[in-house]
């Protein structure tokens, strides 16, 4: 970046300046981890995460600046949604905001985003999108300095906590998985014996047929 | 002379920013839904870098789940180059060298009308080399131990996304196996009984005095 803007003249030293001072926002302004998602003209743009309950979600967004005019006149609405409906965040026409939620309830939580406002772009829109659950989501800097740990220690105090996480995740995998195979199990039985019922309920139908007719034929005197 | 000494601090002040940040990570999962092409874009700090991840089509309620021929997933880098292709599957992991710093374009291509659900997880893994332990001094060789620590439980971390995300897509298939295997018999039972019903009225039929017996 800094060798492109020191080979040309002042429009690519500047380009390069605002190039880096993105860069730099980006990374100091704490938006650092995150994915780019474009937004559509029309419509919505909407990411879930099946997050069982209990886990502490974090997110920001934020319009990602392609071009000056952009930031300046858009700006996009967001709603968070839990698995059983309820409205855990709803905001209009920002151009940047975060929430934060407890999980309650284990399920699919679903966090969308529109372009709100009366400017309507022509193109879609690119939005910064930090999601972090669980340890990720965890203030390490508050914890550093109640505990006045640093560097080497904090690292390895992540790294217990990431430990943690990984065994909390495996323990509910454990569960999941024997949930299913109970439910995999009632449907193999239910299968067995809803076959040889159909097979009994065609007996029994053809049995009412035949016995049915014979009545009927006995009564107009043709058996 | 004037704009090559602008340049050196421009310079001074990149190397700074991104050595000051040798300890970020990136991690984002999320879940999408594709209707043709869903993109997202992930940004890479530094060359070199192993981008490491996963994805799982979560079944949607397809009639004909087998026959689906999965989503196209291609990794572009910042230059446009296609780093990474993978056709036609219900899931993969992937795992590629950044060949450059930059941001990267993540797609997902549905090639069929009906939208699909992928479940995603990009991590972005720097471990300190010997370069930047020589450019700052705060880095200590045992910083490229905890890097790489990190980056081991981070690999169990994205294999356990992975197992959850394949979880969730047959737990999807088993529901729909349960909840097919009820009213599919159900169903059947009721159109067996009906068949006969109509088999029934319709001999009646056949010896009605209107059409006369003796026809029969």
């Amino acid at each position: 970046m800094s060798s492109r803007g020191c080979r040309g003249g002042w429009i690519r030293y500047l380009t390069s300046l605002a190039l880096l001072v993105t860069s730099s926002f980006v990374i100091w302004g704490g938006f650092v981890e995150g994915i780019w998602l474009t937004i559509p003209a029309s419509g919505t743009k909407c990411v879930s995460e099946e997050i069982q309950s209990g886990i502490v979600v974090l997110a920001d967004y934020y319009i990602v600046d392609d071009d000056h005019a952009h930031l300046r006149t858009s700006s996009i609405s967001s709603r968070v949604t839990s698995p059983f409906g309820n409205n855990l965040h709803h905001d209009e026409n920002v151009t940047h905001g975060q929430f934060a939620f407890t999980t309650t309830e284990g399920g699919n939580y679903l966090a969308c985003f529109w372009i709100g406002g009366q400017h309507q772009e022509a193109a879609g829109l690119t939005i910064g999108l930090d999601w972090k659950i669980g340890v990720a989501a965890k203030d390490w800097d508050s914890v550093a300095k109640k505990d006045k740990i640093e560097g080497v220690e904090l690292e390895l105090r992540k790294l217990e906590g990431s430990v943690e996480a990984i065994l909390k995740n495996l323990i509910y995998l454990k569960n999941r998985e024997a949930e299913m195979r109970e439910v995999s199990e009632k449907t193999n039985a239910r299968v067995a014996w809803f076959s040889i019922m159909s097979l009994g309920v065609c007996i029994l139908v053809s049995v009412l047929q035949v016995a049915y007719l014979q009545r009927f034929f006995q009564k107009r005197k043709l058996i | 002379m004037w704009i090559d000494r602008r340049c050196l601090d421009v310079a001074l002040v990149v190397s700074l920013v991104l050595t000051s940040s040798s300890f970020i990570t990136r991690t984002s999962s999320l879940s999408v839904t594709v209707n043709e092409v869903e993109c997202v874009y992930e940004y890479v700090l530094y060359e070199a870098d192993t981008v490491s991840g996963n994805y799982v089509v979560v079944d949607h309620d397809i009639f004909w789940g087998s026959d689906h021929p999965g989503i196209d997933f291609t990794v572009t880098s910042p230059s446009g180059n296609n780093v990474h292709t993978k056709k036609g599957t219900s899931g993969d992991k992937f795992e590629f060298k950044a060949p450059r710093s930059g941001m990267y374009k993540f797609c997902f291509h549905n090639p069929y009308s009906t939208p699909e659900t992928v479940s995603f997880y990009i991590h972005v893994g720097h471990i300190p080399n010997e370069h930047d332990l020589a450019k700052d001094e705060h880095l200590d060789p045992i910083n490229v131990k905890i890097a790489e620590l990190r980056e081991a439980l981070e690999s169990v971390t994205a294999e356990q996304k992975y197992l959850k995300a394949r979880d969730a897509r047959h737990r999807h298939t088993n529901e729909s196996t349960r909840k097919r295997v009820i009213y599919y018999t159900l169903a059947e039972y009721l159109l067996l009984a009906c068949a006969s019903g109509l088999q029934v009225v319709y001999i009646r039929r056949l010896f009605s005095k209107s059409f006369g017996y003796n026809r029969v």
